[in-house]
């Protein structure tokens, strides 16, 4: 009917909008271009050229949050160099990697890019989008080998410069803790007697939901497994197959949010994560558990009442583990005609001064360098002093290797996310979740097939 | 004798004035064509051809033939996906069918009477076709908000808090609440052209059967409503159209998942994640797959409508 017609017609003006702007085809001419140009050749050439003229470089990004924040590193880099510009120019998050992929598929890909770690970030490597970077100066020098390899070949070749890292952990109310007597609770067992105190005295001890779904698979279950797990290395077990993934530390995970589930907001199986972040801003939710990228947002929305953040601790008599996820590098499109330039920018971001414009102006996005700088912002340098509290650090659980999985087959991060929500709605006991979450890995991921239980 | 003559005339030359016009009059069907062949059939059959690709981005490159298919029928994730979606989108189109156009009849009865604030209550029933879908379904996704949505917190006052359910949180809940939702927001459509119908009926009829003494139900269900029929056989065949290919509505409310635990994921919802977005946290598509659930939602959508001409086609010599 009306609906019919009005997609019918959006649907003729949005390809004529599309054939409009194919038309002039610049496209069809760079497409070729890419492939062609190999960094090898291209490397020579930047000895010769000239500084003075002028370049801008555009960078792509999903942080559609961070524009301000990057005009002012931009306006710094631009300062040591005067004659190139770099243009911060984001795609919304859900959207970024297919939007890159035709980007860089069409020969219109940004001249700089924020990569993604592990898988999602070879495959642009391997097809040829990302240059090079072994002949980058100094990278070894600025950023450990456990920053480096997430956009690193099995040999060490790295093809993107690491920027960011995300950590994770409770914000909680400090003004609804002091008025229920609650400490920061050292061990699980703490955090759930205080979480039973609280709902007694009729206040919503966690804010957190499923509706979005992600949310309670990255900040929250993932921040439960390496403490249970043991870290790196426990991770590592799970990898190489010496543990299934129905080992008893992964049920101890799952009986986690079995335990938290009683404390969980009314109706919680329709909360979305921003309606979770609203609750706690509100002070109607005495703790919330989320990622350091939040802290700008409550800094803006939590102003009535006084919080801060600890982290989500262990089983009693377990030692502690932080999730400390190294989350974006960026890299030059290789097909890029100031690829240059581009470099120039890359060798910047391994400074101090990048490091110390970034986790300042971005507070909860922490820079990589092994130098880490001052960070000002008080909730910010509590997130960094997990990691010296901790036993250990680690990124997120399934990020490594089960994050894509052959056509046809359950990818980890999805049976992970799944399993914990039918756990949250008594669907599945924590161990039937993590039977299942074993026999979807098994499905296609050869460690998990031969793993000995 | 003389037809002859004339036809032979007829064929005399091709430019004669029949023929000029015959062509000059196709003539002004080629811009309409044109787009046709190449927004509507050239896509349609490069999808048919995508389907038989595999490959990751936009640039499938990989000819495996029907291994899309195959995949989609006899992979067991695959297979529960689709034929997830397929019975979904059939629960989304029956709710649609039985809620949404029973009530565009009601209303339209209703509104074929004379009363006063009849046009009020037409303005009402319509405005809401007028709004964006992801207007509306935002604001029906705060009004069954758990936290501060208005339903919880009226059954709330109202003493119910049994009932104040998470609406959209339930696997059993959601698809039939999105499907009303739906249903309110295009009540007004199937309205408008029953209205229309019951306009075009000679009131005489009506009067006879008053006079002759039958009651309003008699006088709906024997006259009325077999004069709507072919009105509600086009109700029924766009109703099937816009459900089969709905996504918009899925997408405000329920997300690109059809969460909760893709227990709203229709058709539309699958291909776009399987072809175009790719699923959270890779986002890379399989355009190939997509291609063939976009296809096979194609010969379900064809199946229907051709079913429907045919009985359409049976039914009309009674009808003339």
């Amino acid at each position: 009917m009306k609906k019919l017609f009005a997609m019918f017609s959006i649907l003729v003006l949005a390809s004529m909008l599309l054939a409009a702007c194919g038309s002039p085809a610049p496209a069809a001419t760079e497409a070729p271009a890419a492939t062609v140009a190999p960094v090898a050749t291209e490397a020579p050439v930047a000895t010769e050229a000239p500084a003075a003229e002028q370049i801008t470089l555009t960078l792509g990004s999903w942080r559609v949050d961070d524009v301000a924040a990057w005009e002012i590193i931009n306006a710094a880099f631009n300062a040591e160099y005067p004659n190139i510009t770099v243009k911060f120019d984001p795609t919304n998050p859900p959207d970024y990697n297919a939007t890159l992929r035709t980007q860089l598929e069409t020969g219109t890909g940004p001249d700089l890019y924020f990569v993604r770690s592990f898988a999602t970030g070879r495959e642009l490597f391997d097809a040829g989008y990302v240059a090079s970077l072994k002949d980058l100066p100094g990278i070894s020098d600025a950023f450990t080998e456990a920053s480096r390899s997430p956009w690193a070949t099995d040999s060490g070749e790295p093809y993107a410069v690491p920027i960011i890292a995300v950590s994770h952990g409770i914000y909680y109310n400090k003004d609804i803790f002091a008025a229920n007597g609650i400490e920061i609770p050292k061990t699980w067992e703490d955090l759930m007697a205080a979480a039973k105190k609280l709902q007694d005295a009729g206040i919503t001890p966690f804010a957190n939901g499923t509706k979005d779904a992600w949310d309670i698979n990255e900040v929250v279950m993932m921040q439960f497994i390496p403490s249970n797990i043991g870290g790196y290395e426990g991770r590592l077990a799970y990898l190489n197959g010496e543990r299934c993934f129905n080992s008893e530390e992964m049920v101890s995970s799952f009986q986690q949010i079995k335990d938290m589930q009683p404390f969980l907001p009314t109706g919680f199986e329709a909360t979305s994560y921003y309606d979770s972040a609203q609750l706690f801003s509100q002070g109607q939710a005495a703790m919330m558990l989320d990622g350091s990228w939040s802290i700008g947002g409550f800094e803006k929305d939590a102003t009535d009442f006084k919080w801060g953040v600890f982290y989500p601790p262990a089983l009693a008599g377990k030692d502690q583990y932080v999730t400390f996820h190294i989350d974006a590098a960026i890299g030059a499109n290789a097909a890029s005609p100031n690829l240059e330039a581009a470099k120039t920018f890359l060798a910047w971001l391994e400074t101090g001064k990048f490091a110390e414009l970034l986790g300042n102006n971005l507070p909860g996005f922490f820079p990589l360098t092994k130098d880490v700088p001052t960070l000002s912002d008080p909730i910010a340098a509590d997130f960094m002093a997990f990691n010296g509290k901790a036993k250990g650090v680690d990124i997120r659980f399934v990020w490594e290797k089960l994050l894509s999985a052959p056509s046809g087959s359950v990818d980890g991060y999805t049976s992970l996310n799944n399993n914990v929500i039918s756990v949250l709605k008594n669907e599945k006991t924590p161990k039937e979740a993590a039977d299942s979450f074993q026999a979807d890995l098994a499905g296609w991921y050869g460690p998990a097939k031969t793993c000995k239980p | 004798m003389s037809q002859m003559i004339s036809s032979g005339k007829r064929n005399a030359g091709l430019f004669n004035n029949e023929n000029r016009r015959k062509i000059t009059w196709m003539l002004f069907l080629l811009p309409a064509l044109i787009i046709y062949l190449t927004f509507m059939a050239g896509p349609l059959f490069d999808s048919l051809r995508l389907s038989l690709y595999t490959g990751e981005g936009y640039n499938p490159t990989k000819f495996v033939g029907l291994t899309n298919y195959i995949d989609l029928f006899t992979n067991p994730l695959w297979r529960g996906k689709f034929f997830g979606a397929v019975l979904h989108t059939c629960i989304f189109f029956a709710i649609h069918m039985i809620v949404q156009n029973s009530l565009g009849l009601l209303f339209a009865n209703l509104l074929a009477s004379d009363f006063k604030g009849r046009d009020v209550y037409r303005t009402i029933i319509f405005a809401p076709a007028t709004l964006s879908v992801l207007v509306t379904g935002f604001l029906w996704t705060l009004i069954l908000n758990p936290q501060w949505g208005a339903v919880n917190k009226i059954l709330i006052a109202m003493d119910l808090k049994s009932l104040a359910l998470p609406w959209l949180g339930r696997k059993e809940l959601a698809l039939p609440i999105i499907a009303l939702v739906s249903s309110w927001q295009w009540v007004g459509m199937p309205t408008v052209m029953f209205l229309a119908g019951l306009m075009g009926i000679s009131e005489e009829l009506l009067e006879a059967a008053r006079i002759d003494g039958a009651s309003e139900w008699a006088i709906f269900w024997k006259i009325k409503f077999p004069l709507l029929k072919p009105v509600v056989g086009i109700v029924a065949i766009l109703t099937f159209v816009d459900n089969f290919n709905a996504f918009d509505v899925i997408y405000a409310m329920a997300g690109a998942k059809g969460e909760p635990a893709y227990s709203a994921d229709l058709l539309a919802t699958l291909f776009y994640r399987t072809g175009i977005a790719g699923e959270h946290p890779v986002g890379i598509p399989n355009m190939g797959m997509g291609a063939a659930i976009a296809t096979m939602t194609f010969i379900i959508l064809m199946a229907g409508v051709l079913l429907w001409l045919y009985l359409s086609r049976r039914q009309s010599p009674d009808e003339s």
